[in-house]
């Protein structure tokens, strides 16, 4: 048990750097150098208060996503659908915010309401369809993001359009969600997403309906066989982890992004499937790759103006971290595998 | 609605329903051998990059589709060996692709193009009609003036079913799908056979994607895909697993899709965007009246294990 | 006669864990052999070597007297060895026919050509007594006729060496006497048979010579006719059986459960109940005996609440049963030993204590705060006190469940149920893979709970196992009531005519 937990951990760790080692080949073959480019990275990420700053920001949404993503996997539901999700608690905050009228901290707080629910309706429309019909979610979920995306369009386009260029109106300055520290851009809702990343993880390990839905993740049959209501935990997957990506949609649209706009929010979604991931579905690890994939994306800008290397280099390091993640413990699961390494501890205990 | 006008959209349904019938045929080979692939989006990205760099670079969209095809089978092999021979999650594998592959694709384009605003162009493939077949009324410009791959996709309909139906390696091909451990008993190599699965998933589903930048319109941009994969996934299970089922749920999908077009141009009684939810909104109607507790075959989804204990 | 088959010095290994030591094992034309030994003592993986599908740690095999490799299925096919498994290896969506030809590499062409292959799998099943209907599909044939396209199969390629796993554990008796007389034709033709099984009669019945197997070691070989039963199962153990006799006991207290006519998708004969009335008394153990496949899965999902009986009346402890779920019927002191305990009775990722505490979390004595605090000092001296009282051997209590072996993780789930005090205990084959220590426990462990009060209903395939617990015997056959019979002597022969529906 305790070289698997000493596994689990190394896996992520050797696929980030086998990821980057591939990452400085490409940046080679491309003609430039890698050393050169991390370092501007690097200084993009952690080079000043600002750019800290600006980490910390990037990372907000993701670690919304990529709790969304955890909770439901755990619960043994594919839900492919944060993206949707998360834009459809941005709308939602946005909408309410520009339909109250007034402003004001009240505001803010009815608008955050709005979002989590919207995400949570986001969440339990696929649900329906998959314990009433059987669909499968990760299809259902992905025709969602679609049509979420396609409303926000049609939202910052005509219905909630403000001037002439497509976007809609601000969220008035007494309703956003206030910075911790006033010059740089980290706002309350960091603190609300690593928050909620604590409180899954307890939620998930120190209760018994954690413990439950666990279970339902694992063997649904055997749970039901125990007197486990499989369906209403998966129901309940589905609209928490909506939710939580609705959250994060408030969260940003209130305290960050403030207006809804033609490519908000894209790639949101899947980065927090491929956090959930890479983190082996722990909420506290996702937190922290979500942090690292911010890190990835806000280095890369200066990356590129730096050295010229596209920021296109990160989305493959990123993705091969994926690959390699998953294949690492694919791997230990394979019988030769797991024969070799039962020798490798086994020798160590001889010694 | 005029004649023509009806069959201007069915034209336009038959082009449309094109690449997702070289996915959803792509989706049917791979999961009959038991292999779920949710990366089609990604596979398909890809082949749509490589088909279009071909294509500008040598004139030729014939070659530009090959390639594409090509390239598909390239991507599609990361995913054949961690799902064949680590036997690992094929669900997260598929993932992996969706993110892998449309990061490679966007990162090839703008090391090879820059990053400018304006679309590179590249040849279109051209119609080629049949003659006399072509001046049946109605029929004729349907079925018998539509670019060669059209012809080719119906020809692979057709190949898909006889082979399933009456072949030997076909109905070996189906055991894997069904139950690879009695197969393999019997002498059949499963994990052959599922490679050469993710073989011609990754070939079809390449050229599906090859097909949106060669032939349906003839530039590349992040994002053409739309979704395609995810609505082949539908059409699989909406067409039971059978080549003809997959044949009308893509010509169903297609009809759709052509539809929202012609009405965005047509009307003006709805934003364009929500008409352009029709497809997706038309996959969930679709799945749920129609897709709801089949099976598909029996071990689809499971990983093999030749020596299990 | 002359020598088919031998193995020499096999050995195979799965990580440190010896399944086959130093085998030696020969076959002679036109015999039969059988390979005693009781669960668990390697005669699978033996077979599974012998067909290619293993490869062998160590040792060699000799066709015919020439050397062999087997290195996959195929191969094994070329060579002329046929295996029927024990878990038929049929595709079910497929016809009869599809099966037999499947992978048949000996024809030329793309396309099947039905006409003649036909007629040549016509012409086998006509020469061995083998019938089966070529189009029907699998799912819809009975369990005998599977077992005859499984045989039709191997001959069909050409075996000479057939190799029988356990092939009368789904058989009714009639259906027992059908197969011998398709071995005694086989025989007849100069096929070699290695019939594998750990049923001393049919043992006894069948072979020319017998070899023991024990902790995946050969024993001895002996020639059936110079040896007996008692001198086998000393053999196959390893010491002198000790003869179990339980007290059977008659209970006239009040029924714990209650079946009233009730029906469950009345029109199979395999999956389901057809009028189906019986009762289970506090401290007595009804048997069900009959073979799998009679409708006995769907009478223990009714019974705990899994599913809803269709028509008919099901009472528990006198209340008449409505719309529930099966944690309505655990919350009634219902407690459950699964067919199946890998897919229904435990979560294999989850750790030992965590699957010993599946149903207790919400329990005051594991949570603080209505469950949203688990108290995991008590959890872990809870399991800690159950690992000890059911000698659960495991590496500890984080170990997860699946690399358990068979018999731990049953002492798990008997833990889980039996601790919970219940006042019906339904247990379904729940020896069914175990050695013969950790099935005398969990007998055993039943008994106890009998004599404790409990109403137990068992439902077992093995019918020695319904004889020995039972104090009443019912008879299940497609899904009906065939008889009930006491079970202080009771009327073997009736028993086993009503088995296969008499």
């Amino acid at each position: 048990m305790q070289k698997t937990k000493t596994l689990n951990i190394l896996i992520p760790i050797l696929s980030i750097l086998l990821a980057f080692i591939i990452g400085m080949l490409i940046i080679l073959l491309l003609g430039k150098n890698p050393v050169e480019a991390i370092g501007y990275l690097m200084k993009g990420a952690f080079g000043s208060k600002t750019n800290l700053a600006n980490t910390v920001v990037r990372s907000m949404p993701l670690i919304f996503t990529g709790l969304c993503t955890c909770f439901a996997y755990r619960c043994g539901v594919f839900n492919l659908g944060g993206e949707g999700q998360f834009l459809a608690g941005s709308m939602a905050a946005i909408t309410v915010t520009l339909l109250i009228g007034h402003e004001g901290w009240w505001v803010t707080i009815v608008a955050v309401l709005a979002g989590t629910i919207a995400g949570g309706f986001w969440g339990l429309l696929p649900g329906i369809l998959k314990t009433w019909r059987g669909l499968n979610e990760m299809i259902t979920t992905i025709m969602f993001n679609y049509v979420a995306t396609l409303f926000m369009g049609f939202l910052y386009t005509t219905a909630l359009r403000e001037g002439s260029v497509p976007q809609t109106a601000p969220v008035p300055d007494a309703t956003k969600i206030g910075r911790i520290i006033s010059d740089l851009r980290i706002t309350w809702g960091i603190v609300i997403a690593v928050v909620l990343g604590f409180a899954i993880w307890y939620f998930l390990f120190y209760t018994s309906k954690g413990f439950q839905l666990r279970a339902v993740g694992f063997n649904p049959i055997a749970s039901s066989y125990n007197g486990l209501s499989v369906k209403k935990y998966m129901i309940a997957a589905f609209v928490v982890s909506g939710a939580v990506a609705g959250l994060g949609g408030a969260a940003d649209i209130l305290g960050t992004q403030f207006r809804l706009i033609s490519g908000y929010g894209g790639g949101y979604g899947f980065d927090g499937v491929a956090i959930a991931l890479i983190a082996q579905l722990h909420p506290l690890a996702t937190v922290a790759v979500a942090y690292f994939f911010a890190v990835l994306r806000v280095g890369s800008t200066t990356m590129q103006v730096g050295t010229g290397v596209p920021t296109s280099v990160i989305d493959i390091i990123q993705a091969l971290v994926i690959i390699f993640a998953v294949a690492g413990s694919s791997m230990l699961y394979l019988p030769k595998v797991k024969t070799f390494i039962t020798n490798i501890f086994e020798k160590k205990e001889v010694k | 609605m005029s004649w023509s006008m009806i069959s201007d959209l069915l034209i336009s349904a038959v082009r449309m329903a094109t690449p997702l019938l070289f996915v959803a045929l792509a989706e049917l080979y791979s999961e009959r051998a038991g292999l779920v692939n949710i990366g089609l989006d990604g596979i398909m990205a890809f082949g749509s990059l490589v088909g279009f760099l071909v294509c500008y670079w040598t004139g030729n969209p014939f070659l530009g589709v090959l390639c594409g095809a090509l390239g598909g089978v390239l991507v599609n092999m990361v995913y054949a060996f961690c799902t064949v021979t680590l036997a690992g999650q094929q669900i997260v594998y598929g993932m992996a692709l969706n993110i892998f592959a449309p990061a490679l694709a966007s990162f090839i384009y703008r090391v090879v193009f820059g990053v400018s605003s304006t679309l590179a162009q590249a040849t279109l493939m051209k119609t080629i009609s049949i003659p006399v077949l072509k001046d049946i009324p109605f029929l004729g410009k349907l079925l018998f003036d539509q670019t060669p791959m059209v012809y080719a996709v119906y020809l692979l309909v057709i190949v898909t079913m006889v082979y399933f139906n009456r072949t030997k390696s076909g109905l070996n091909y189906k055991a894997v799908g069904e139950y690879p451990k009695a197969a393999e008993t019997m002498g059949i190599n499963v994990i052959r056979t599922k490679y050469i699965a993710c073989i011609i998933c990754g070939f079809l589903a390449g050229m599906g994607g090859a097909y949106l930048t060669t032939c349906y319109v003839n530039t590349y941009s992040d994002g053409i895909v739309a979704g395609r994969g995810f609505i082949a996934l539908a059409a699989v299970i909406f067409g039971r697993w059978s080549a003809s089922g997959v044949l009308l749920a893509c010509l169903l999908f297609g009809f759709f899709d052509a539809l929202q077009l012609r009405l965005q141009v047509g009307t003006n009684l709805l934003p364009y965007q929500l008409l352009q939810m029709i497809p997706y909104l038309m996959t969930l109607i679709a799945l749920t009246i129609f897709g709801s507790k089949i099976a598909g075959p029996k071990s689809k989804g499971k990983p093999y294990y030749r020596e299990e204990r | 006669m002359n020598e088919i088959l031998r193995m020499e010095h096999i050995s195979k290994q799965f990580g440190d864990f010896y399944a086959n030591k130093d085998i030696n094992f020969d076959v002679r034309e036109g015999e039969v052999h059988t390979l005693l030994g009781e669960n668990g003592a390697g005669k699978s993986t033996l077979m599974n070597v012998l067909i290619g599908l293993y490869q062998p740690s160590e040792g060699t095999i000799y066709l015919h007297g020439k050397k062999v490799q087997i290195d996959s299925p195929a191969e094994a096919v070329r060579l002329g060895i046929g295996m029927v498994h024990q878990h038929f290896m049929l595709v079910e969506a497929m016809t009869v026919m599809q099966n037999i030809i499947l992978g048949d590499k000996r024809f030329k062409g793309i396309f099947i050509d039905h006409a003649a292959r036909r007629k040549e799998i016509l012409e086998l099943s006509w020469r061995y007594g083998l019938n089966t209907d070529l189009e029907a599909k699998i799912t819809d044939i009975s369990v005998g006729a599977q077992q005859r396209v499984e045989i039709l199969k191997a001959l069909y390629r050409g075996a000479e060496l057939l190799i029988l796993d356990e092939p009368t554990a789904a058989l009714t008796d009639i259906e027992v006497e059908g197969l011998y007389s398709v071995i005694d034709k086989l025989k007849a033709e100069g096929k070699s048979i290695i019939f594998i099984s750990h049923k001393m009669r049919e043992v006894l019945h069948v072979s020319d010579r017998v070899t023991i197997l024990r902790a995946g070691k050969t024993i001895q070989t002996l020639i059936a006719s110079e040896t007996d039963g008692k001198e086998l199962a000393n053999l196959m153990i390893g010491r002198d059986l000790v003869e179990c006799d339980y007290e059977k006991k008659e209970s006239a207290l009040e029924p714990v459960v209650e079946l009233k006519n009730v029906d469950y998708n009345k029109t199979s004969k395999h999956n389901g109940l057809n009028g189906v009335t019986l009762m289970v008394r506090k401290g007595e153990i009804l048997g069900i005996a009959g073979v799998d496949g009679n409708g006995q899965s769907q009478l223990s999902q009714i019974v705990t609440g899994v599913t809803m009986a269709e028509a008919g009346e099901v009472m528990l402890k006198g209340c008449k049963v409505g719309r529930v779920t099966a944690a309505d019927f655990i919350d009634k002191n219902v407690s459950h030993i699964p067919e199946d305990r890998n897919r229904m009775g435990l979560v294999g990722n989850m750790t030992v204590e965590e699957n010993l505490l599946l149903k207790s979390t919400q329990k005051c004595d594991f949570c603080d705060l209505n469950g949203w605090h688990l108290k995991k000092k008590a959890m872990r001296a809870y399991s800690e006190k159950m690992r000890a009282k059911y000698d659960i051997r495991c590496q500890g209590m984080d170990q997860e469940i699946r690399s358990l072996s068979g018999g731990n993780q049953q002492k798990v789930i008997l833990a889980r149920e039996l601790e919970a005090k219940p006042d019906l205990l339904v247990a379904v084959h729940p020896t069914r893979g175990l050695d013969i220590g950790a099935t005398r426990y969990v007998r055993d462990n039943m008994i106890a709970a009998r004599d404790a009060g409990c109403a137990v209903l068992l439902i077992s395939a093995d019918f020695d196992e319904v004889l020995q617990l039972s104090d009443r015997i019912i008879v299940m056959f497609e899904g009906k009531i065939m008889g009930e019979y006491s079970g202080k002597n009771p009327p073997i022969s009736t028993i086993s005519l009503a088995m296969a529906g008499k």
